[in-house]
């Protein structure tokens, strides 16, 4: 199992966040509880305890009747300056209050409930106010004493402002916080940049420069990171630039050297024709005329072999466009490489020169390719549109080819051709891609629009 | 009557050899001469001769430029390349221009005279290096079929075999198959050379091929 340092972090803040959470819900729930046994154990205590007091009164005094005024002011000396958390109150049998504290107007609204007596219960009135209550028997007098406590007068402030499980419960909502703040400023902008970074294209592409949401240190490590992409895009640039101006100055060479062969030396040897052509005519004895005519075989041999050279350097006939200059390859590979060339040309637009000369050295590669390489005997080289897009296809019948993964290994083990053509391709923001056909042998494919960047 | 030539170069010693070559003919005039294109058109327009012979590659202005302003300007001169170049895709660019016959600088001076009077007799003259010809076999190849006419015509014009079958209304197939007849027939190895044989033999006129 793989352990993702920022998913640790979060969840080691979490636990404790939630356990803090808990905790605190089980302080108030605990804290509830043990305050509703405190209000039963009182309010029991209480009710029992003048319970008894009256009953002791009534059998003290039961020897000496008293009248209701006399019973009445002894049960005063009971309650006189009672100071009690609650209220109590003495009832007869039918509910009427003989006797009360303050606060026990509320108690006839409980009565026809009834009340279980020795026991304590909760009970809510009708206006919503809870109380805890208990009624106990006062002895033979046939009276009851029900004793109360309010909640929300007097145990709800206790309980709202006990503050311990309130306090932990609100580290823990602040470590749940810490955690959003955490995810979103610094585990999101972190994964964020990592997904970035694997999938980057390095020389080619780069991460976004910054990202206001993450953390200082984050934002940092991106500016980096961007600078790095940045210096191996100018690198890959630099490079590109100067591969290109080698293939540049490699084709001005050529066509500068097929230039100088056409307008120098060719010329003169065929105005040498010329002389010995007029020579031979002009008479001469049969020994000199042998001469001249094996002069001027040389001189013929000369001037074809001349005109190759300057073919093969840089083709004079690319000035006529590559459909032309496709079409004359094509015919002079036929004849030199005794296969059988066809070629289509379907496209319309004029081409850039360089686009023309990159398709025109793929071609020529790609063709003796299948023939030398791949023994094939028929080649078909179509040029058409697709999409705004200009398309060459160089497709044979040979023994086909396992495309190379990178062409640089290709040239690092010597075979170039690959790799001229695909570099001849990015050189003019082309592509070029190499398939194995299915029904066996090759398809070079190169594709090039107007719109791609051009060096 | 003699036929009036001019003749343009930019190599004086080509020049030299081949003013020789048209001096010696006597029904031949070679009535001035041009070192590049610039003083080729001047001397065009002044002499206007029967026969321009232009090198393709000239300082100033090139040969094939030449003929297609000398067609456009319709000045009575009939305009030939004489050029070191011999790929046929030069010899179509010069057809389409309005040349009327193209030879390569190595031609014997019989041929050159040969060439100069055909084309001055309104005829066709295409250097043999550039168009194989069977001319000896006294034209015996089999005649093409309207059918293949028709193909050949389209191809020469330039159109791609998928754009031949789509106009005639026939499958691509077709036209391949249509195409290697032409050529089995006229013995040629290409399109081109299909057009430029199709063309020396009169099977085809120059003015059909080139519109």
């Amino acid at each position: 199992m793989r352990r993702h340092l920022l998913i640790l972090l979060t969840v080691a803040i979490m636990i404790p966040s939630f356990a803090a959470l808990f905790v605190g819900g089980l302080g108030l729930v605990q804290h509830e509880k043990t305050m509703e046994r405190v209000a039963r154990s009182y309010v029991e205590d209480l009710a029992g305890s003048v319970a008894s007091r009256l009953e002791m009164g009534w059998s003290w005094s039961g020897s000496f009747p008293l009248n209701d005024r006399e019973r009445y002011w002894r049960l005063r000396q009971i309650t006189w300056g009672l100071s009690i958390p609650g209220w109590i109150a003495v009832v007869d049998v039918h509910g009427n209050i003989l006797l009360s504290t303050a606060g026990a107007e509320v108690l006839p609204m409980f009565w026809d409930r009834g009340i279980p007596v020795g026991s304590a219960i909760e009970i809510t009135s009708s206006e919503g106010e809870r109380f805890t209550l208990a009624a106990y028997q006062a002895g033979e007098t046939g009276w009851y004493v029900v004793a109360a406590v309010s909640w929300d007068k007097l145990l709800g402030p206790m309980l709202r402002f006990n503050r311990w499980p309130m306090l932990v419960g609100v580290i823990g909502l602040l470590g749940l916080i810490s955690v959003l703040a955490l995810w979103k400023w610094l585990v999101s902008p972190l994964r964020m940049l990592g997904n970035e970074v694997s999938t980057l294209q390095w020389g080619r592409e780069m991460p976004v420069a910054d990202d206001p949401s993450a953390v200082f240190e984050i934002r940092r490590l991106r500016q980096v990171l961007h600078h790095l992409a940045k210096c191996a895009v100018e690198r890959a640039d630099l490079m590109k630039r100067y591969v290109g101006d080698l293939v540049r100055v490699q084709e001005e060479e050529r066509s500068r050297l097929a230039r100088e062969i056409h307008d120098g030396p060719l010329q003169d040897v065929t105005a040498l024709i010329h002389q010995i052509r007029l020579a031979t005519m002009e008479g001469s004895s049969r020994s000199e005329g042998g001469r001249l005519e094996n002069a001027e075989d040389g001189a013929r041999h000369a001037v074809q072999e001349m005109r190759a050279l300057c073919d093969e350097l840089s083709p004079p006939w690319l000035d006529l466009g590559l459909g032309q200059a496709l079409d004359e390859l094509v015919e002079r590979l036929s004849r030199h490489l005794r296969a059988d060339i066809s070629v289509d040309v379907n496209y319309g637009e004029e081409l850039p020169q360089e686009v023309t000369l990159a398709y025109f050295r793929v071609v020529q590669e790609a063709v003796h390719n299948s023939v030398r390489h791949g023994q094939a005997s028929r080649v078909s080289v179509r040029l058409f549109g697709e999409n705004g897009h200009a398309v060459l296809e160089v497709e044979d019948d040979g023994n086909g080819f396992d495309p190379p993964v990178d062409y640089e290994e290709l040239r690092v083990r010597g075979h170039r051709g690959l790799s001229n053509m695909s570099e001849r391709m990015s050189l003019i923001g082309g592509k070029l891609e190499v398939h194995r056909q299915p029904r066996g042998g090759t398809m070079v494919r190169c594709v090039w629009s107007p719109t791609s960047a051009s060096v | 009557m003699t036929i009036r030539v001019i003749l343009a170069d930019d190599h004086p010693l080509t020049r030299a050899g081949l003013r020789d070559y048209i001096e010696k003919e006597k029904d031949l005039e070679l009535v001035g001469e041009a070192s590049d294109g610039l003083e080729a058109w001047e001397l065009i327009v002044r002499e206007k001769p029967d026969v321009a012979l232009l090198d393709i590659r000239m300082p100033g202005e090139n040969g094939v430029s030449l003929a297609r302003k000398i067609k456009d300007s319709k000045l009575p001169v009939i305009p030939v390349m004489l050029t070191s170049f011999d790929a046929q895709q030069y010899v179509v660019a010069s057809l389409r221009a309005g040349a009327r016959g193209y030879i390569l600088k190595t031609v014997t001076p019989d041929e050159l005279s040969r060439a100069i009077r055909i084309v001055a007799r309104g005829g066709l003259y295409l250097d043999g290096e550039v168009a194989r010809s069977i001319e000896d076999e006294d034209l015996a190849f089999e005649a093409l079929s309207a059918r293949e006419r028709e193909v050949l015509l389209y191809a020469a014009r330039g159109l791609s075999s998928k754009e031949i079958a789509a106009d005639l209304i026939i499958s691509e197939r077709t036209v391949q198959t249509h195409l290697a007849s032409i050529y089995d027939k006229l013995g040629a190895r290409n399109k081109t050379e299909a057009m430029l044989l199709a063309l020396k033999y009169g099977v085809v006129a120059l003015e059909e091929l080139i519109e």
